[in-house]
């Protein structure tokens, strides 16, 4: 994984500089300039039975602040004509100087990257899959200088047995190899679905916690939600939400985690925010705007691409590890639930409920792995799974490989997790 | 061939301009066969909270494909922007990323373009705080307020396209386009109701009519909570039929004969459902979401019947995917958008509903229903085990009459009896996104399923 400090800015730098000065010096503005985002991405496609695709999307967005709305004007191109076009809508023509020619942009995968993703795909079950490579590099230009957006490159991997995005990691993560071969394995044998109704004990291993406290805690902290009043923990700071002391951080700085970035697309520089001290409610996840309503400090406006107003969301939850070894604590059941991969997690604000779809695990009896899972679901009340969380926590902290691609009102983002294992008291079977 | 286009000539120029540098580049290149796609759009969203307008963004954008097929290899690479700059980056990645393949372009001989209506307007500016308003006040009336329009993120646009072969065949269009998406808050801390609405004729927008769709079904939620299960009658609402004919709608894409689901799924009568279900996927209907002279790969554009009355009829295909699994070409090419290489897949797969029952009657069909409003979880439909499993909200109706809100229900069984038990459709189609593209479906009975409370 690469370190974002030995990353180059997308653009020349000096260029870059000329334009935030031009941004500090724009005239006649009614609205005020809020920001410029210029953006670089490219995907490199890998299917099998198809060719290499290969897609390079650069664009730019500016975003100005009238007193009781916003406007953002976004277009393709991150040319000098395009960007002084955008920055000088509102404004006196800004003359942008032509940027300077510079090194190829270094976003392209290693070279070999596509004969691995083949390799990847020849051991697919039924030799079916989409591998996608996914760079990108971003500035924010602000009155007050620009900021470097830099994220690891990332890669996603579909397969025909997997609804959706079968996996997300960075690009380079020591353990991809192993997160592949899993995800490879041929289901279970004549596996066990658990009746309807039935309410046990589930212990989320191998890093699924992460996509339940993802659904739980981080969706429902986002500043949108809690500004607007629709979220169930809204108004919640300061209470304990659960009996087990954990401390729940959001941490863009973790760079082998996929939402890792070193600044937010509204050039807040990333820092971690803790969102349960303690299992404490304590913190909210906000862009510039909510930052503002819900009176605490932005930091997680996020675009899914040039083309969308940043909005706020999570980048990469962690659990610190807990005392309990994952064994002890699953041999301790007599008879519940262990979950090793979930495929989903919904919540309806209508009812609260959220709805997890279990993808692999196995019935514990009197502390054994009794049998397989079938796939099925998990349902329960928000607040009552939270509180329904048993103190004793894992001490094996793992990363979610499964469930990063996160989909918020139709938009696509990648997130990450590193959660131990968690135990919940109380889950009724779908 | 060449379709009739209305293009607007600064727009429409650039697009010429950028598909006949890609030509120009191809050429010199000695490409044997190369296809060109170029296309522009422009897009407005409109943000309305409380009333009051709180957010707009307008996004132009455009961009550049290339497939090539040349000496037995080939590539597809898509760029940004319609300059030369641009150009060059598909031309030059297109070739460069070319592996051994075979040709995917369909030969000339079957390209064409069928003759499509005109689209809508792009409204006025304006009309998206009007309809949000119009709106907001139709939804207070209709619940004796209690329901409120929190918030309308409306989206208008336009959009224009070409398609240029290296053998000279061109085709291209215009279109515009608008949808909604309103959050309605149901009663005092009851929760919030999103629905995405698609516009088919902004000039026709009917804010009574759509606030009675929405909020009838989400009124329907404050009612006291009654659980139940056995064997019941189960209405399905369009958007949760809708839902579950996506997650079916694999069984209508063109796959190996090995691993073909569909046999295994029919009755002795070569059924795959009951009569009043009739499946088409149709680009040239023009109150749908996707309209269009031709595929994604310039094949005329057509109405593919797929379920005729419960019986399999055809099925959507690509070029490519129909050479390989023996189907007939009917221009089943979809490209989501510049950056995605043409496969295969719906435009607008939809349910025939000339035969349907107005919706009250349908609700009036069965003694005890459990009324599903909508779904809760992505629909499973195990193709190769015929199972489904849908989990959903929904009402319990006596005789019409509501006897209670079902917060989370579930409902599983074999997927071949569930179909085969659709006893009727109703009338009132909508349009609803899903994963496998925008699906249109009316409300859907079915007979006697396992409900789990």
């Amino acid at each position: 994984v690469q370190s974002p400090s030995a990353v180059q800015p997308p653009f020349d730098p000096v260029w870059l500089d000329q334009l935030a000065d031009g941004c500090r010096r724009l005239r006649g503005s009614h609205p005020r300039f809020e920001d410029l985002y210029l953006e670089r991405r490219l995907e490199i496609r890998v299917e099998s039975g198809s060719e290499l695709a290969s897609v390079s999307s650069d664009g730019a967005a500016a975003r100005w602040r009238f007193p009781s709305r916003w406007t953002m004007h976004a277009s393709t191109g991150v040319c000098a004509d395009a960007v002084a076009a955008l920055v000088s809508r509102y404004a006196d023509r800004l003359e942008v100087p032509p940027s300077a020619p510079l090194p190829r942009l270094d976003l392209d995968p290693p070279r070999g990257w596509a004969d691995w993703a083949r390799e990847i795909i020849a051991r697919a079950p039924g030799k079916r899959a989409v591998i996608r490579y996914l760079a990108r590099r971003a500035v924010v230009v602000r009155r007050d200088g620009w900021h470097h957006a830099v994220s690891p490159p990332l890669v996603r991997l579909e397969t025909a047995r997997h609804a959706g995005p079968a996996l997300l990691s960075v690009w380079g993560h020591e353990r991809l190899g192993r997160w592949i071969r899993a995800l490879f394995e041929p289901p279970p044998s004549r596996p066990w679905s658990p009746p309807a109704g039935l309410t046990v004990p589930v212990l989320f291993t191998e890093g699924t916690a992460g996509a339940v406290l993802h659904e739980l805690v981080a969706h429902l902290v986002e500043g949108d939600l809690v500004a607007s009043g629709q979220s169930p923990l809204g108004g919640l700071g300061g209470a304990a939400l659960t009996d087990a002391a954990i401390d729940l951080m959001d941490d863009p700085g973790r760079v082998d985690l996929p939402g890792a970035f070193t600044c937010d697309d509204e050039g807040v520089p990333a820092a971690a925010v803790a969102l349960l001290r303690g299992g404490r409610l304590c913190g909210v996840l906000c862009d510039r705007e909510t930052a503002e309503i819900c009176g605490t400090r932005p930091g997680r406006g996020r675009r899914a691409d040039w083309r969308y107003a940043p909005a706020p969301r999570l980048s990469n939850l962690v659990v610190p590890a807990g005392r309990e070894d994952p064994r002890d604590m699953e041999s301790g059941l007599t008879h519940g639930l262990v979950v090793t991969r979930l495929a989903g997690a919904t919540i309806d604000p209508i009812s609260g409920r959220t709805v997890l779809r279990v993808e692999q695990g196995f019935e514990v009896r009197h502390g054994r792995r009794h049998r397989s899972l079938d796939t099925f679901e998990l349902t329960g009340g928000v607040t009552e799974i939270l509180a329904g969380i048993d103190p004793a926590v894992g001490n094996d902290p793992t990363p979610d490989w499964r469930l990063g691609w996160c989909v918020k009102g139709g938009l696509p983002l990648p997130t990450g997790s590193e959660v131990p294992t968690v135990l919940v008291r109380r889950l009724e079977v779908l | 061939v060449t379709s009739a286009t209305r293009t607007d000539a600064d727009l429409g120029g650039r697009l010429d301009g950028a598909v006949a540098d890609c030509g120009r580049r191809l050429d010199a290149a000695s490409t044997e066969r190369w296809e060109v796609f170029a296309k522009a759009s422009v897009s407005r969203e409109t943000e309305v909270v409380d009333g009051r307008l709180r957010r707009t963004l307008q996004v132009e954008e455009s961009g550049i494909a290339v497939r090539v097929a040349n000496a037995g290899r080939a590539g597809f690479a898509a760029a940004s922007g319609l300059d030369r700059s641009a150009a060059r980056a598909a031309v030059g990645n297109a070739l460069a990323g070319a592996v051994p393949a075979d040709d995917p372009m369909p030969p000339e001989r079957l390209l064409g373009a069928a003759p499509v209506p005109d689209g809508p307007s792009l409204p006025a500016r304006g009309w998206a705080q009007h309809v949000s308003g119009e709106l907001a006040m139709a939804l207070g009336s209709i619940s004796d307020h209690r329901l409120r329009l929190d918030r309308a993120v409306v989206q208008e646009g336009r959009y224009a396209w070409r398609l240029v072969t290296a053998e000279g065949w061109s085709a291209g269009d215009e279109r515009a386009v608008a949808s909604a998406l309103v959050d309605i808050v149901v009663g005092d801390g009851a929760g919030l109701w999103r629905e995405w609405i698609h516009v088919a004729d902004p000039e026709r927008f009917d804010a009574e009519i759509v606030a009675a769709r929405v909020g009838d079904r989400a009124l329907l939620t404050r009612h006291r909570v009654t659980t139940d299960q056995g064997l019941h009658d189960v209405l399905l609402h369009p958007e949760v039929a809708a839902q579950l004919l996506a997650a079916l709608s694999p069984l209508f894409l063109a796959t190996r004969a090995d691993r073909d689901p569909l046999p295994g799924l029919l009755d002795g009568d070569g059924l795959l459902a009951a009569f009043p279900l009739s499946l088409v996927d149709d680009r040239t209907d023009p109150a749908a979401p996707l309209v269009g002279p031709c595929d994604g790969e310039g094949l005329p554009a057509r109405r593919t019947l797929l379920l005729d009355e419960g019986a399999p009829r055809h099925r959507v295909a690509s070029y490519a995917d129909a050479r390989r699994f023996d189907e007939v070409p009917r221009g089943g090419a979809l490209r989501v958008s510049y950056r995605d290489r043409p496969t295969t897949g719906f435009a607008n797969l939809r349910v025939l509903t000339d035969d349907g029952m107005p919706a009250h009657e349908l609700l009036g069909a069965s003694d005890r229903t459990l009324y599903l409003l909508r779904p809760l979880a992505p629909v499973v439909c195990d193709l190769a085990s015929d199972s489904y499993r849908l989990v959903a909200s929904g009402v319990w109706l006596d005789r019409q009459r509501i006897r209670g809100w079902h917060p989370v229900v579930e409902l599983t069984g074999g997927l071949g009896i569930l179909l085969r038990r659709i006893e009727a459709v109703g009338t009132d189609l909508g349009w609803y996104q899903t994963a496998h593209g925008v699906v249109g479906s009316p409300s859907v009975l079915v007979r006697r399923q396992p409900v789990v409370g």
